[in-house]
C-alpha cells in the first residue's frame, strides 16, 4: 500500500529534454543588427560623402543650375521634376484607385471580388522594368501625340508611368482598410434607410479613411524611390523650371530629371568617391532618402491610428435626387475599377503578344548571341544566382529581426524596430545600388560580382521577411504563449519550440515575396553585379565575377536599341521574367493560404 | 530539428558572408583570377565585345561593361575596378590630376568621326551642310525651327550626350575649343540621352531631332544623315588627314604599360584580324589613318 505512490527514482531522461538555447539570442540580436547595420551604411554612406567635400546647401535645394564643368550644384530642377512626376502620379492614380477599391469591397460579390483583388495584387509585383519597357513602347507615343511635341520623353509620360505603378499598391491597402471595417457599422447604416453611397460615405469611410490615406503614402513612397522606369522615359534634361502657369503645363510636355534618375546616370560614376561633386550628389540622395522616410513613416504612422477616428460626419441637410446620386457613383466606381482591370489586361496582351518568344523553349536554354540575338538562358541562371544568394544572407537575418520585434517585450523598443525595418524596406534601391558600388567596389576594390549585386539586394528582402514574421507572431492565440511560459520554459526556449515552428511558414512567404521583389529590381545590380558583355553564365570568382540578369538585359535593351529584334528580344525576357516573378508570388499566395500568414501587399 | 535546421542554415550563411569577406580582403586590388575586365565608351565596346568573343576560343575570360561612357571607363581604371578602359576621347588633363597615381597608359585602335545627324525629312528639305556658328547655336537652343538653318518649318529637337561621353566632347571641342561648355540650355526641346544606340534610337522617333553621334551608326540606316560641317563631309580621307572637324581616335587605356591578358587582348585587336572589326563596325583602321 505505502509504495503504490511512489515515484521511479530515477530523474527523466536527460537526452530528451530541450537544450538551453542561448544561440535563439544571439541568432536574432545579429538579425536586428543587421537591420540597424545596413540602415547605417546606407545613411552613412551619403552622411560621409558629403563631408567629404563641402556641400552648398541653399544652392543644393534653391538652385537649379547643374553643371559639374563649372562647379555650379543646383539640385532644384531634380526636386521639381521628382514633386511634378509623384503629384502627376497621385492626381492620376489615387481617385482611380480608391474608386476600385471601393468597388472592390463595397459592391462586388466576393465571388468575383476575390480573384480581382488578386490580379490586383500581382500587379504590384510587377517589376519595375517592364513598366519601363511599356513606358518606352507605349506612353511616350502617346504624350508625343497628346502635347504635340517630339520624342515624348517627358514628365507627364513619368508621371503617367509612375501612376500605372502605383494604382495596384494603392487599391490593395485601401481594400485592407476597408475591409477592416466590420459589417455591423454597414448593417447599422442600412437599417436607417440610407442609400449604399451614404452607407460608405457616413459608415465606412470615416474608419477606413486612416488606412486608405497611409496606402496613398505607401504609394508615394513607391513613386519616390522609383529610378529605371522614371530613367527611361523622364528624358533627363537638367535645369528645367517653369516661371509661369503657362511654363508650368509646358514643362509638362517636355523632358526633366528627376532626383533618381540623376542618381541612375553615369554621373555617380564620373564624380569618383570624394570630393564636391561626389558630396553633392550624395546630397541629393540624402533629400531623395528623406521625403522616402517621411512618406514611409508617415504612412505607417496614420495605419497604427487605425480605426481611432470616430469623428461624426457634418450633418449636411437632406440631399436631393439620392437615389440617382447612388447609382452615379456606384457607376463612377465600377468604372474606376474597370481601368485598373483593362490596364491588366492591356498589359498582359502586350506581354503575350510581344513576348512569345518566351513561349519557345529554345529561348531559355539558349544564350545569347551579339547584341539582341540567342536566347536568355545566362541571365536567368545569373538572376537565379542572385536571388538565390540574396535569399540565403537575408532570410536568417531576416527571420531574426522578425522574431525579436515580434516577441520584444518593450513595445516601444518594438516599434522603433520596426520603423526602422520599414524605412530599410523604403530606401529607394538606386541609394543600395551606389552605396553597394562606393563601398563595395571602390573601397574595398571588388569588381563587379554576383556577390556585390546580392548583397545590395538583401535589404530589399530583409524587411520583408521580418514584417511578415514579426506580424506572425503578433497574431499568436496568447493561449500558446501563456501554456509556454507554465511549462516553465526560458525565454530562449520558448522562442525556439513554440515561435520559430509557428512563425516560419509566414516567413517563408516573406521570403518569396522578397525574392519575387529582389528578381525584378534593376538598379541596384547596373553598378555592381552586371556587365553590358562577356559574363559566364555561371561565375568562375566570388568577388570579380560580374553576371548577366533579366533587369538589366531588358534595360540595355529598352533603352539602347529601335530595331525590332532588340525589341523583340526585351519582350520576351521581360515575359520570362514576369513569369519567374509569378512563380514567386503563386508559390507565396499558396503558403499564405495555406498557413493564413499576414497579406503581403503592405 | 527545425532548430537544428534553422542553425544550420544560419551558420552556413554566416560562414559564406565570412567567406567572401575574407576572400574580398585577401584578394583587394591585385586582380585575383576573375575575368579581364574593360569598361568605357559604347562606341568601342562593339569592338572589344567582338574581340573578347573571338578571344574566347583561346580560354581568355573578358567581360564588357559600358556604364558611363569613356569618362566613367577612365575613373573605374583609375579606381582600380576595371583593367583596361574604352575611351572614345583623349585623356585630358583634368582626368590625369584627379588620379595622380595612375599610370594612363593609351593604346590607339582606330579612329571614328561624330556626325551631327539629323532626320531624313530635315535634310531632304535643304538642310545639307551646317557651319560651326549654325551647331552651336541649335545645342545652345537658339534655333528653334529647321526654317532658320534652310530646312522645313520643324520645330527642332536636341537630344545631347549626357556627361562624361567621348561624342559630347568631341561636340564641344569643335563648338567652343578649348574653353568650358556652358550648361546645358534651358529650352524646352532638348532632353539628354546615353549610349550610341539609344541616341539613334531617339532619332528616328523623333521628328526634326538633331544629336551628335558617331556616324559608324548611322550607316545602313536610310531615315537618319549627315551633315556636312562647313562643306567638309566624314569621309575617311578628311577624317585621316583630320580634315573633319569631329574625328576622334578611340583608345584602350591601361594602368601601366599592358600585361597578362590585358595585353592578349589589345594585341589582338592591334592585328589584321582584330582591325577588321574597326572596318566592321564603321570605324576606321590604324592603316587607314596612316598610322
Amino acid at each position: 500500500m505505502t509504495t503504490t505512490l511512489a515515484r521511479d527514482a530515477a530523474p527523466p531522461d536527460a537526452a530528451i529534454r530541450p537544450r538551453p538555447s542561448k544561440w535563439v539570442w544571439s541568432w536574432t540580436g545579429a538579425g536586428v543588427f543587421a537591420v540597424a547595420a545596413l540602415l547605417l551604411v546606407v545613411v552613412g554612406y551619403l552622411v560621409a560623402g558629403i563631408s567629404s567635400g563641402s556641400v552648398d546647401w541653399t544652392a543644393l535645394l534653391t538652385d537649379a543650375s547643374w553643371s559639374p564643368p563649372n562647379a555650379a550644384y543646383g539640385g532644384l530642377a531634380m526636386i521639381y521634376g521628382t514633386a511634378v512626376v509623384c503629384a502627376l502620379a497621385l492626381i492620376l492614380a489615387v481617385p482611380v484607385s480608391w474608386g476600385a477599391a471601393l468597388a472592390l469591397s463595397e459592391y462586388l460579390p466576393p465571388r468575383v471580388a476575390r480573384p480581382l483583388r488578386m490580379c490586383v495584387e500581382l500587379l504590384a509585383a510587377v517589376p519595375s522594368i517592364v513598366y519601363g519597357l511599356i513606358g518606352i513602347m507605349v506612353i511616350r507615343p502617346v504624350v508625343a501625340w497628346i502635347g504635340d511635341v517630339p520624342g515624348g520623353d517627358s514628365l507627364l509620360a513619368a508621371g503617367i508611368v509612375l501612376a500605372v505603378m502605383i494604382t495596384p499598391t494603392i487599391v490593395a491597402v485601401s481594400v485592407d482598410a476597408l475591409t477592416a471595417v466590420p459589417d455591423r457599422y454597414r448593417e447599422a447604416a442600412f437599417s436607417l434607410g440610407l442609400t449604399r453611397r451614404e452607407v460608405i460615405r457616413s459608415a465606412v469611410l470615416p474608419l477606413a479613411r486612416p488606412g486608405m490615406r497611409s496606402a496613398v503614402l505607401l504609394g508615394l513612397a513607391r513613386a519616390l524611390g522609383e529610378a529605371i522606369a522614371v530613367f527611361l522615359v523622364v528624358g533627363r534634361a537638367d535645369g528645367r523650371l517653369p516661371t509661369s502657369f503657362d511654363g508650368f503645363l509646358h514643362s509638362l510636355v517636355h523632358p526633366g530629371q528627376t532626383l533618381t534618375t540623376k542618381l541612375a546616370g553615369p554621373e555617380p560614376v564620373l564624380a569618383g568617391t570624394s570630393g564636391p561633386y561626389f558630396a553633392a550628389l550624395c546630397g541629393l540622395g540624402l533629400v531623395l532618402l528623406a521625403f522616402v522616410a517621411a512618406a514611409t513613416i508617415w504612412g505607417t504612422r496614420g495605419q497604427k491610428r487605425g480605426t481611432s477616428d470616430k469623428r461624426a460626419p457634418a450633418f449636411r441637410g437632406a440631399p436631393r435626387m439620392r437615389v440617382e446620386r447612388d447609382r452615379l457613383a456606384m457607376g463612377l466606381r465600377l468604372g474606376a475599377l474597370l481601368l485598373p482591370t483593362a490596364l491588366l489586361l492591356g498589359m498582359l496582351a502586350l506581354l503575350v503578344t510581344r513576348g512569345s518568344s518566351a513561349f519557345n523553349p529554345s529561348f531559355w536554354f539558349t544564350s545569347a548571341t551579339g547584341a539582341a540575338g540567342g536566347g536568355v538562358r545566362d541571365q536567368i541562371v545569373g538572376t537565379l544566382l542572385l536571388i538565390g544568394t540574396t535569399g540565403l544572407i537575408a532570410l536568417p537575418l531576416g527571420f531574426g529581426a522578425g522574431i525579436l520585434i515580434g516577441v520584444h517585450a518593450s513595445e516601444r523598443v518594438a516599434r522603433l524596430l520596426q520603423t526602422l525595418t520599414i524605412v530599410l524596406g523604403g530606401a529607394p534601391t538606386i541609394l543600395l545600388g551606389l552605396a553597394g558600388f562606393v563601398i563595395l567596389s571602390s573601397i574595398m576594390g571588388w569588381g563587379r560580382s554576383w556577390l556585390a549585386g546580392a548583397i545590395v539586394l538583401v535589404p530589399v528582402v530583409i524587411p520583408v521577411i521580418a514584417l511578415a514574421t514579426s506580424a506572425r507572431v503578433r497574431s499568436m492565440p496568447p493561449e500558446l504563449t501563456e501554456s509556454a511560459l507554465s511549462l516553465g520554459l526560458t525565454r530562449a526556449q520558448f522562442i525556439r519550440s513554440v515561435v520559430v515552428p509557428y512563425a516560419w511558414p509566414a516567413t517563408l512567404t516573406g521570403l518569396l515575396l522578397g525574392l519575387a521583389r529582389a528578381a525584378g529590381e534593376t538598379a541596384p545590380l547596373l553598378f555592381t553585379a552586371t556587365v553590358f558583355f562577356g559574363a559566364p553564365a555561371f561565375p568562375s570568382g566570388v568577388v570579380e565575377s560580374p553576371v548577366q540578369a533579366l533587369p538589366t538585359h531588358i534595360f540595355t535593351l529598352s533603352q539602347d536599341s529601335g530595331d525590332p529584334q532588340a525589341v523583340t528580344q526585351a519582350w520576351g525576357s521581360a515575359m520570362v521574367l514576369v513569369l519567374i516573378t509569378a512563380v514567386l508570388l503563386s508559390a507565396a499566395v499558396a503558403l499564405r493560404n495555406r498557413f493564413e500568414g499576414e497579406r503581403w501587399t503592405t | 530539428m527545425f532548430s537544428t535546421k534553422r542553425r544550420l542554415a544560419h551558420l552556413a550563411s554566416t560562414a559564406l558572408v565570412l567567406a567572401s569577406l575574407a576572400t574580398a580582403c585577401a584578394d583587394g586590388k591585385a586582380g585575383g583570377s576573375g575575368a579581364l575586365q574593360v569598361s568605357g565608351s559604347t562606341t568601342v565596346a562593339p569592338v572589344a565585345a567582338d574581340a573578347a568573343e573571338a578571344l574566347k576560343a583561346d580560354g581568355l575570360d573578358i567581360t564588357v561593361a559600358t556604364q558611363g561612357g569613356s569618362a566613367g571607363g577612365i575613373s573605374q581604371l583609375a579606381a582600380g575596378q576595371i583593367k583596361i578602359a574604352m575611351s572614345s576621347k583623349p585623356l585630358a588633363d583634368e582626368d590625369k590630376a584627379a588620379s595622380p597615381d595612375t599610370d594612363f597608359q593609351s593604346t590607339q585602335i582606330g579612329s571614328d568621326a561624330v556626325g551631327i545627324i539629323v532626320t531624313k525629312k530635315v535634310a531632304d528639305a535643304g538642310v545639307k551642310n551646317l557651319t560651326v556658328d549654325q551647331v552651336r547655336d541649335l545645342f545652345e537652343g537658339k534655333i528653334t525651327n529647321w526654317s532658320v538653318v534652310g530646312g522645313p518649318d520643324l520645330k527642332v529637337f536636341v537630344y545631347d550626350k549626357e556627361p562624361g561621353r567621348g561624342t559630347r566632347e568631341v561636340l564641344d571641342k569643335y563648338i567652343y575649343g578649348d574653353k568650358k561648355a556652358p550648361a546645358p540650355p534651358e529650352s524646352d526641346n532638348f532632353a539628354i540621352v546615353g549610349g550610341n544606340l539609344e541616341t539613334r534610337n531617339k532619332l528616328k522617333s523623333t521628328p526634326g531631332s538633331v544629336a551628335p553621334l558617331s556616324t559608324s551608326f548611322v550607316e545602313g540606316h536610310k531615315d537618319l544623315a549627315v551633315v556636312t560641317l562647313d562643306g567638309i563631309a566624314a569621309s575617311p580621307e578628311n577624317i585621316a588627314s583630320g580634315k573633319y572637324p569631329m574625328s576622334r581616335p578611340l583608345y584602350f587605356i591601361t594602368d601601366g604599360k599592358p600585361e597578362g591578358t590585358a595585353k592578349k587582348f589589345i594585341d589582338y585587336v592591334l592585328t589584321t584580324k582584330g582591325q577588321k572589326l574597326m572596318t566592321k563596325h564603321g570605324y576606321l583602321t590604324l592603316k587607314e589613318i596612316g598610322k
